[in-house]
């Protein structure tokens, strides 16, 4: 089909409300900050297409509400998403404390395909930096997770971990699609089933 | 036959047969229909009772469609539970449904309205396209029709999402779509879904073999339940009083309330994002900048709780089911609807925890003993039409009270010109009375010796037409003057013509030959005075009498009268030239019509008074000016000062300065005073008709 990318991604942001998931979002989206510019859909929703390996991979990246009151009805968000960005503040200890949470409710939600990597965010000012990197790296090794640290403000390391997120959710579809290559050539049998399941997954 | 031949207990085949005639037997508790056509009747009833309910009052409609939902759920069991033995038949004779089904769509009036769609929007694609969409949309429709007895919604949901793949392929790797843009494909992709989902509504919007009705219900008692809750329960920061975010939270409600109105998924899903569309709007106003998830979905539930829609599960459940699922899980439309589903969760399990505040509080509000403040508060956004009825009234109020008091000016201001006008038709009459007309030439016109005067013959009355033709010449001038003397003095009502030209220049009283007498000049003055009579009033009422250069000078005449004193010390001005006689032949024929004049009534009064006047005009004038002076300004005063009180400001500048720049350029005024009609109508028209 003629379209003008080759992959469609959903990506989620998640995190405490307060972290910058939507300066994130809006750094990486429109280049800009918070404050100076008013956009026209509103900040939750954006799509870019970035370049990886040759293919468009075209990203539509959803906020999410970080409230503790609203966890129980996130889920909804879940469905069809490829790629989680859990965001904490490294300025704030709590939010990162809550990380795992979060974790948890990505394992609870979680569609098998799914990716997630972990972001500390506003790490523009080290005065005022509580959560130390040395820590965050190690908790994110323990959870075999990748780990950024950020600043949406200064626009620090947020092209970079966007882009490790979509190269982490394409390899994820290249390997599955090679996997059912692979099982077709190999078991004829279930030929009609796994045709059925990569229709359901086209986007 | 056979049948006719049963005793008359049993009962006959065709009673058995369905009421529709289809062929199919009928039930008792179907009354008297087979299973299809009962559907459809009940269909139909639903169809008639939720128009109805929709026009009528809500409540109502809630109890009476859980009435009949307890109904439709009783037949649906019994449908569950005969459907083994109908199945197989209705599997055997297929033959004949799917053409009455077709009747039904072809019914729909929606649906042919979006087949004419179709045809303008794709008719360009050619025929095999139109075509195969609707070889397409018949089987979709015709096999969800069938399927609709025998398997549940979510089955049909299926069935629904691998038609849209199906034809979703079709579109992409069939030839009779080879020439289609790939724009078009999604577009006709999106009709095909409108279409049959437009078609197959009343079948698959809120069916009855769900309880999707029960769960509307509770959301929407729920909600009102919650109707207490406010943005700042939610932490959510739209500012309830601001006139424009309340616009706009109106929008949003509105949009969310339409959603039900919409037949198909994506149309309904339109709505939504219309909906949060405003609510970013909404919150991009009260913060001032980028709005982000965290704000976004305490705003949806805020405008969630305040819209409160109809049939609210029924609509998101529709949507879930019947849109094509993938465009519910991407773009716009999918992330707004996730949130929608995620407000509406978050409203079904709401406790207090979730609103931060202590049990017992939320326990009170929900059992509705505390109202007072919330209801106060809802009351703000949900009474605001009262709100703004009220404040439109005062408006009001104070518009026809502004109205009244202009009216009451207006009635003020006409007395005042009525009184003005009879003021001045006594003054007028009085100096009539009182003015002899003793009006004889000048020495400059006529050089002629008193004797000669006083030795010509009285004329008889001359039409008055004749007068300005004669005027050229001196003796006839003269003649006229002694005719309008006559006239005058003989007739109590005169007819009198008098030529006052006020704009022209002048022999000046220096070029008058000083042979004038005295008493020439007193003769001619009260003329002068008379006509001032019959128009300054009028303009001084109006206007700045200092705009108006009639080129008259005043200086010396006017003393004889106070009117000009009280005219304004500016009209005096010692750069007017001096006209000497308004008489004179030199000037062009300005007409005084003094036809009828003041009824007797308005003389009588006056009676008196001409005969010590006219003595005065012969002396000599200063003294007595003075004198005159003090016995006319009470009545001048009560002349000249009701209109600048009376008159609103708003009136005075537009409408008059106009008037009053006329005025400058009007070469003659002439007066006519006798004409009541012109008076009695409008001020305006009043003036406006004596100074023509």
């Amino acid at each position: 089909m003629a379209r003008d990318y080759d992959h469609l991604f959903k990506l989620l942001i998640i995190g405490d409300s307060g972290v910058g998931k939507s300066s994130l979002l809006l750094r990486f989206s429109d280049n800009t900050f918070t404050g100076s510019y008013i956009t026209t859909i509103g900040v939750d929703f954006k799509i870019k297409t970035v370049n990886i390996h040759g293919q468009k991979v075209k990203l539509q990246i959803w906020d999410t509400a970080g409230q503790e009151r609203f966890r129980t009805i996130t889920s909804t968000y879940y469905r069809g998403t490829h790629g989680v960005i859990v965001v904490y503040d490294v300025t704030n200890g709590e939010s990162f404390a809550n990380v795992k949470r979060w974790l948890h409710e990505i394992e609870q939600n979680a569609n098998i395909n799914m990716e997630y990597l972990t972001v500390g965010n506003k790490n523009d000012t080290p005065e005022r930096k509580v959560v130390l990197t040395e820590d965050a790296q190690r908790f994110a090794d323990t959870m075999n997770i990748q780990l950024f640290e950020t600043s949406a403000k200064d626009n620090i390391n947020v092209e970079e971990m966007f882009m490790a997120i979509t190269r982490l959710v394409l390899r994820s579809k290249l390997d599955m699609q090679e996997r059912q290559n692979d099982r077709t050539q190999n078991d004829t049998v279930n030929l009609r089933k796994t045709n059925k399941q990569g229709r359901k997954k086209c986007c | 036959m056979y049948a006719t031949k049963q005793p008359s207990l049993r009962i006959k085949q065709a009673d058995l047969k369905c009421k529709n005639g289809c062929g199919y037997f009928g039930n008792a508790d179907w009354d008297g229909y087979c299973s299809k056509c009962y559907r459809n009747q009940m269909e139909k009833e639903r169809q008639k009772k939720s128009k109805q309910s929709q026009q009528g009052d809500h409540s109502k409609a809630t109890s009476f469609s859980k009435f009949e939902e307890k109904k439709r759920q009783q037949s649906d069991k019994k449908t569950k539970y005969f459907l083994p033995v109908f199945r197989k038949t209705s599997s055997l004779k297929e033959t004949g449904r799917p053409e009455k089904y077709i009747d039904i769509r072809q019914m729909n009036p929606d649906a042919d309205k979006l087949l004419a769609e179709f045809i303008s929007a794709y008719g360009e694609w050619g025929e095999a396209v139109r075509k195969d969409f609707l070889k397409c949309v018949q089987s979709f429709t015709s096999k969800i029709i069938h399927e609709l007895d025998l398997k549940s919604v979510e089955e049909l949901a299926d069935i629904a999402q691998n038609y849209y793949q199906l034809y979703n392929n079709r579109l992409n790797n069939n030839a009779v779509y080879q020439s289609v843009t790939p724009e078009v494909r999604d577009k006709l992709l999106d009709f095909f879904e409108r279409y049959s989902m437009v078609s197959l509504y009343t079948f698959l919007f809120c069916p009855p073999s769900t309880n999707d009705e029960e769960k509307d219900l509770s959301i929407q008692d729920r909600i009102r339940k919650l109707s207490w809750v406010n943005a700042h329960h939610l932490d959510c920061c739209i500012s309830e009083t601001s006139l424009e975010v309340r616009d706009l939270v109106y929008t949003a409600i509105n949009d969310l309330l339409g959603m039900d109105s919409m037949k198909a998924p994506q149309e309904k899903l339109a709505c939504v994002v219309r909906c949060c569309r405003s609510v970013v709007e909404v919150l991009q106003h009260c913060q001032g900048g980028p709005v982000s998830a965290d704000e976004f979905l305490p705003a949806l539930i805020f405008i969630v709780l305040k819209a409160n829609p109809a049939r609210l599960k029924s609509n998101m459940l529709y949507v879930t089911r019947f849109c094509y699922g993938a465009r519910l899980m991407q773009g716009e439309a999918g992330y707004y609807f996730t949130n929608l589903c995620c407000a509406v969760s978050f409203i079904e399990n709401l406790t207090a925890e979730s609103l931060n505040m202590p049990q017992q509080e939320f326990e009170a509000y929900m059992s509705g003993e505390v109202t007072c403040v919330s209801a106060w508060e809802s009351a703000l956004v949900a009474c605001e039409g009262m709100h703004q009825l009220c404040e439109h009234l005062s408006l009001l109020k104070g518009l026809s009270e502004r109205m009244t008091a202009v009216r009451d000016d207006t009635q003020k201001l006409k007395d005042d010109m009525h009184r003005l006008k009879e003021e001045i038709n006594d003054k007028v009459t009085s100096v009539l009375e009182r003015t002899p007309l003793v009006i004889q030439p000048r020495k400059t016109i006529l050089p002629l010796t008193m004797e000669f005067l006083k030795s010509l013959p009285p004329l008889p009355d001359k039409v008055e037409g004749a007068a300005s033709d004669e005027v050229d010449t001196a003796p006839k001038y003269y003649q006229q003057n002694i005719t309008m003397n006559q006239m005058g003095l003989s007739n109590p009502k005169p007819k009198l013509q008098l030529d006052i030209t006020p704009c022209v220049s002048l022999p000046s009283a220096s070029e008058v030959k000083p042979s004038l007498s005295t008493e020439f000049l007193t003769v001619a003055s009260p003329a002068v005075d008379k006509s001032l009579d019959s128009i300054t009033p009028d303009d001084n009422s109006y206007l700045g009498l200092s705009k108006i250069n009639y080129d008259i000078d005043f200086s010396d005449i006017s003393a004889e009268n106070s009117i000009i004193e009280d005219l304004g010390e500016s009209r005096r001005s010692p750069t007017m030239s001096f006209t000497p006689d308004p008489f004179s032949p030199m000037g062009t024929g300005c007409t005084i019509m003094q036809s009828p004049l003041v009824p007797s009534a308005a003389e009588m009064p006056r009676a008196e008074d001409p005969p010590a006047r006219k003595n005065d005009f012969v002396l000599p004038f200063l003294e007595e000016i003075e004198k005159e002076g003090t016995s006319e300004e009470t009545l001048l005063d009560k002349v000249e000062e009701t209109p600048t009180i009376c008159l609103p400001p708003p009136i005075k500048p537009t409408e008059y300065t106009g008037f009053s720049k006329q005025g400058s350029k009007i070469p003659s005024i002439p007066c006519n005073t006798g004409d009541f009609s012109s008076l009695n109508s409008t001020p305006n028209a009043g003036s406006s008709k004596d100074t023509n």
